[in-house]
């Protein structure tokens, strides 16, 4: 309380009493300078003039129990003395600490709704000298917490917070198109000779990609979005990354950059320049699904957004060699361990109920894999990918058996 | 009966007790309730593990985008779980920036560029080349060489007071290494202008009964520890660490440096 504080009080009031009533009816009168130790009392009193008779005395918050306010008052009694040492404030504040967890906790929250800032102070570190170290177990032991969080939520990596919600709604959504998608794979028809090169070789790595060997990759930071951006620019080849929607609309992908909390899409076109339809269907088809109107937005937020991309990502020249930026290989190694971090957001409940755990093995070891494979081999692949169209057979990716990619020169499609 | 301390304190109030503890103490909690999950993810915590001068490192880097976007578009929370899986790349491309997630001090790694090596410049004996799996845009790769001298300092003023650092070098071999095997090398780390540091001498490349002191990192990369010094206040001046192999006879070749990465001890 300061000095202009005590300025404002009005001289009858001094050396006397402050009324104050608890949550629990009961009113008592306590010294002046102790309770206006509180700020919160001190406001009530300057401010709205309460407290000077007992049919005004200021109720306190809830939290504030009669055992706590004498312990608080106790408080404010011996530090509003002026004249007392630091060493005698600390000596007095250690053995003013020394109670059980519970009362401690109580303290906390009773001092926390009187806004009695060194009060909170000391009680909080107490009972942060308490938790540092302990298991969780021995946590909830002192606190006597139930143990109620639930499997899942336990095997949850805790290190990764970059959770968007709406990159947590878009990996729902992947995983129920994951299914769909395992459906139509069966049903596809693999057209092995077709004329355009280039789309053949977009088809096939799309839908590996996007059927049941769909991979998934998170992380990816504003360097490689970059590099991707030119590499698309500069080939008619898509790059997947991250979460593909595009069931019935194959040259759609979709990648959030988890930093960036958003999704960015990359399409890209046959010359015929159809992505424009395509780009409404998409909308028309995901506004059927979703009945959550966030997720709405946030698809059309993004569809927005890279409606300037979309222009730039024609089918150009082919075999165009791309000069990787040079800041865009630097995170290349961080790919991997963002996989891994992020494939357990897959671990949700909600998904959980949707994937049959064997599908969700085999994506996870074809994430490994083509994580791996992204890490050790990206420059040439990027050149192999990137003269498609041009003097050497296209190359098929696929996936055999035990999940591990795997080039096939011919054309033979799993 | 046994009440519920969620009853009692409001999650501000175990936000705050939280913040005074540790992160790797916060990251524990967050498996004792629904509550204490909750409230282990408050911005307030995290803000205070950022070390002080957190953004204006940030705000320093060279690749403008992406760093701009770091500090606009995420929460404290998130900017530190970020930077401690993600280091970004600071003046001119040739340092690196990072967390330690255990403590949330500063990590750095000089790139090779950053480096005094000896006949870097010459390239009958090392060449420069970009790797995709280095996080700098260069790494230097010994062609050959008789006098292997590769030195790095860093200010101690940019380091998180009161913190004991190791350093290490970050390095492959390529398939033509040679010479490693034959002779050990002499790694060293001294602080300041007074301190006559401490040098060890081990192989780089042992042969099959010799230990070896290097491990694999994360990136992939092979590290070997040059020592470790105590930070203060980071009035010390520089730290300086080397690697150094100058009796003059033997050839050596095929040794590709990435950098020195210096980092709280007992970090990962």
């Amino acid at each position: 309380m300061s000095k202009v504080d005590m300025a404002v009080i009005k001289p009858e009031m001094m050396k006397s009493y402050i009324w104050l009533q608890t949550a629990d009816g009961s009113i008592q009168q306590v010294e002046q300078e102790v309770a206006m130790f509180c700020p919160m009392i001190c406001h009530e009193v300057i401010q709205k003039g309460m407290g000077s008779s007992k049919n005004y005395a200021i109720s306190l918050p809830q939290r504030v129990n009669p055992a706590m306010l004498s312990l608080i008052l106790d408080y404010c009694r011996f530090h509003q003395v002026p004249g007392r040492s630091n060493k005698e404030r600390k000596s007095f504040d250690e053995k003013f600490i020394r109670m059980d967890t519970k009362r401690l906790c109580e303290l906390t929250s009773a001092a926390d709704s009187l806004q009695l800032k060194p009060l909170v102070d000391l009680t909080s570190r107490a009972l942060a000298r308490i938790i540092e170290g302990k298991s969780p177990e021995e946590i909830r032991e002192i606190f006597h917490l139930p143990d109620d969080l639930t499997e899942e939520e336990k095997l949850e990596p805790l290190k990764n917070t970059t959770d968007d919600p709406r990159i947590r709604l878009l990996n729902r959504l992947y995983a129920k198109k994951r299914k769909e998608l395992k459906e139509r794979q069966k049903l596809k028809n693999i057209e092995v000779e077709e004329e355009r090169v280039d789309d053949r070789s977009v088809d096939d790595l799309l839908s590996f990609i996007n059927g049941d060997n769909g991979v998934l990759i998170d992380g990816f930071t504003d360097e490689i979005a970059l590099l991707l951006e030119r590499i698309v620019k500069f080939s008619s080849v898509v790059f997947a990354s991250h979460v593909s929607f595009s069931t019935s609309m194959p040259k759609y992908l979709l990648f959030p950059c988890s930093h960036l909390g958003e999704v960015r899409e990359f399409c890209f076109a046959d010359s015929k320049g159809i992505k424009n339809s395509k780009s409404k269907k998409k909308n028309r088809r995901r506004k059927d699904q979703q009945k959550n109107t966030s997720a709405n937005e946030a698809i059309k937020n993004h569809n927005k957004e890279p409606n300037g991309l979309n222009q730039v990502c024609h089918s150009a020249e082919v075999g165009q060699k791309v000069r990787a930026g040079v800041g865009a290989t630097s995170n290349l190694h961080d790919v991997k361990d963002d996989i891994f971090d992020n494939k357990n957001e897959l671990d949700d409940g909600d998904i959980d109920d949707e994937i049959d755990p064997a599908l969700k093995e085999k994506i996870d070891r074809e994430v490994e894999d083509f994580a791996r494979r992204l890490n050790s081999d990206w420059p040439e692949r990027m050149q192999e990918i990137l003269s498609f169209g041009h003097e050497r057979k296209p190359v098929h990716f696929s996936l055999n058996g035990n999940g591990s990619l795997r080039r096939y020169a011919n054309s033979e499609q799993r | 009966m046994r009440t519920d301390i969620t009853n009692i304190l409001p999650e501000e109030c175990i936000s705050y007790i939280l913040s005074l503890t540790s992160p790797t103490d916060v990251c524990r909690s967050k498996l004792v309730s629904p509550v204490f999950r909750s409230a282990a993810d408050s911005d307030t915590i995290w803000g205070k593990f950022l070390p002080s001068d957190c953004y204006d490192i940030i705000s320093n880097a060279s690749s403008s985008s992406s760093s701009k976007l770091l500090t606009s578009s995420m929460s404290k929370t998130q900017l530190y779980f970020h930077l401690c899986k993600n280091p970004i790349i600071i003046d001119n491309g040739t340092m690196s920036f990072g967390l330690d997630k255990a403590t949330g001090k500063k990590c750095y790694m000089l790139g090779a560029r950053r480096l005094s090596i000896a006949w870097a410049n010459t390239p009958r004996y090392w060449r420069w080349k970009r790797v995709p799996e280095s996080r700098f845009s260069e790494v230097a790769e010994l062609k050959e060489v008789w006098w292997l001298d590769v030195k790095g300092t860093i200010e101690t003023k940019i380091l998180s007071p009161n913190t004991t650092y190791v350093a290490y070098l970050v390095y492959k071999f390529s398939s033509s290494r040679y010479g490693f095997e034959k002779k050990p090398v002499d790694l060293h780390v001294e602080l300041g202008e007074s301190d006559a540091g401490r040098t060890f001498r081990i192989f780089l490349d042992p042969s099959a009964n010799i230990p070896q002191f290097s491990r694999e990192r994360e990136d992939g990369w092979m590290e070997v520890k040059l020592g470790e010094f105590f930070n203060e206040h980071g009035d010390d001046g520089k730290a300086t660490c080397s690697l150094r192999e100058v009796d003059n006879y033997t050839l050596k070749k095929g040794l590709i440096i990435e950098g020195i990465d210096i980092r709280p001890k007992d970090s990962r």
